[in-house]
């Protein structure tokens, strides 16, 4: 019995698959995430290829299943804690050197909840999804001054600045960003926003390059201009 | 027709002389009336003037009972930030692990936190407007207390991880929204709206709307509607088309649904439930007086009756008052 049981892990351990992977972390799955994700390094699966043909495609996985009405933050701040679970504990100390982490200015964005708002959650999953993404994420944390965007853009050599927001009372703070970028020269930095209140508004009233909907729409849209 | 005898006409299915409109106005009634938003959180009477001058100048046929969404987690023990021109916020949360949910104590709606305030709000309005005029008093649904007990993102997790903690905390929200909701249908409020943000689809799935969040909600109704609750209003934000059809089930008399439902699809997944809503909030502040009286006509012509016209959800501090004008226009000059 014992043997049986013993036997039958085994097959299992030495029969996990990307695949495995994949449906762990779209599950939620934090810690089977992770130990499958050791298995497959342990057994020769390259950090990379679990980014690229695992982590990436769960992500895709994840935005193909998540339409209007089925998108709920539970299910992708679970999917996005295993998937940042598996990049820190299991692919970061074996990327340490590769260049596909290295931080790349055209793939940098600053990220932050606007000043007059604390709401942080959406933020923060934005910011899960777009590290797993191999963006590089500098999180300026909340009730942040159009300011401070714009100087975090100019220190980090940003492309982009997203700004969260869950209030429309924040809308004059977002418009403000704009015109700081160009008073710095830094035009070609596009700003996106997002957030239950202001994704009802258009990219004109905020003075931003692009309104997101939800997380995989801004996903989609940096995705189009790093690409 | 007075505004009480057309709304809960509405609500019983008699005749009425025009649709009701009851456009979610809280903090925007302190900025049209020249108030602080701290100001109207802090002080009853500045919360009761606000919504009675408001009633009055624009003809809305419900006011309400609300201070902010913080309220009853200050009252548990949260500590609070107070901006002046905006609704105050949870800076410390009183759960920070799971030993500490078996320390917390029920607030006393009668004494702890600002509890007292809507407590005396409510019971002036109701001496004010007597019953010519609905006084609906707001209160959380339980998950949406819980979250801001402990924490939107802990809470969250909390349902994936430590599912024992998050039915405490639960029984622990319901108990405290039911003795504050007492405490208010007590001080004159006809009915309550249990407003529920955390429960709508867009933030947990609809599974843990249907098994943790719709048997207490159920409990709850049954037990407030044996208080004295004229009517049981639900305010769920979002997308909400999978728990629609569960809401007549946990015995609500009124929806209100957010401008991505159509009113359509709402009249359809619901039954005896009637529908409030649902313009976009931020048209209030965006749009001229005619654009919103021309949605707010299509949403009469949408409804076909089991309706109230309203926001949709809470309308932005920012919003122009000749919108609100123009929205009460449109129900005052459509015909039924």
């Amino acid at each position: 019995m014992i043997i049986t049981t013993v036997f039958s892990i085994i097959i299992t351990m030495n029969g996990y698959s990307l695949e495995h992977l994949i449906t762990a972390v779209v599950a939620g799955q934090n810690d089977r995430a992770v130990s499958i994700a050791e298995v497959l390094l342990k057994n020769g699966t390259s950090p990379e290829s679990l980014i690229q043909d695992g982590l990436t495609v769960a992500l895709r996985s994840l935005d193909a299943k998540c339409t209007a009405e089925e998108f709920n933050l539970l299910e992708i701040m679970l999917a996005g804690r295993a998937m940042m679970t598996v990049m820190d504990n299991v692919i970061a100390t074996h990327l340490l050197s590769s260049s596909t982490i290295e931080p790349v200015p055209e793939k940098t964005i600053i990220i932050g909840t606007i000043k007059g708002d604390i709401h942080e959650l959406g933020k923060n999953v934005v910011k899960m999804m777009l590290k797993a993404q191999g963006l590089r994420v500098i999180d300026i944390g909340k009730d942040a001054s159009p300011e401070s965007f714009v100087k975090a853009a100019m220190l980090e050599s940003a492309r982009f600045i997203g700004v969260s927001s869950l209030i429309t009372l924040t809308m004059p703070f977002i418009r403000e960003i704009r015109p700081l970028l160009n008073d710095t020269g830094l035009d070609n930095v596009k700003i996106l926003a997002g957030g239950a209140a202001i994704q009802q508004a258009s990219p004109s009233d905020l003075n931003v390059d692009f309104v997101a909907q939800d997380v995989f729409d801004a996903v989609h849209y940096l995705n189009g201009l790093t690409s | 027709m007075t505004s009480y005898e057309r709304v809960l006409n509405t609500i019983e299915g008699k005749g009425i002389d025009r649709v009701s409109a009851a456009p979610e106005i809280f903090g925007l009634s302190a900025r049209i009336n020249g108030y602080t938003i701290k100001q109207y959180v802090t002080d009853a009477q500045t919360l009761a003037l606000c919504q009675i001058k408001s009633q009055q100048v624009f003809g809305c046929d419900i006011v309400f009972a609300f201070a902010d969404t913080a309220l009853e987690a200050e009252a548990v023990g949260c500590r609070l930030y107070y901006p002046d021109n905006a609704y105050p916020y949870i800076v410390d949360h009183i759960i920070k692990t799971s030993k500490d949910i078996d320390k917390l104590k029920i607030p006393d709606p009668f004494r702890d936190g600002r509890m007292p305030l809507v407590v005396e709000a409510c019971r002036s309005m109701h001496n004010e407007l007597k019953d010519d005029c609905v006084v609906t008093a707001c209160v959380p649904g339980p998950i949406s207390l819980a979250a801001q007990l402990s924490g939107l993102e802990t809470f969250m997790f909390l349902i994936a991880d430590d599912l024992d903690s998050v039915e405490k905390i639960l029984n622990f929200s319901e108990d405290v929204i039911m003795r504050y909701a007492e405490a208010l249908l007590k001080s004159g409020a006809h009915s309550i709206m249990l407003f529920d943000p955390v429960a709508s689809p867009a933030v947990v799935p609809p599974s843990v709307f249907k098994d943790l969040e719709a048997p207490r909600l159920k409990r709850m109704t049954d037990a407030l509607r044996a208080m004295g609750s004229k009517f049981l209003w639900l305010s769920i934000a979002g997308a909400t088309q999978k728990i629609l059809p569960l809401f007549s089930g946990i015995g609500i008399d009124l929806a209100t649904v957010d401008y991505v439902v159509p009113i359509s699809d709402a009249i359809r997944l619901t039954e005896g439930v009637i529908i409030n809503g649902n313009i976009k909030p931020l048209s209030f502040v965006t749009a001229q007086p005619d654009e919103i009286k021309q949605i707010a006509i299509n949403c009469l012509n949408e409804a076909k009756g089991r309706f109230i016209l309203g926001s949709g959800c809470e309308m932005p501090l920012e919003s122009k008052p000749e919108n609100i004008g123009a929205l009460i226009d449109a129900a005052v000059s459509s015909p039924l």
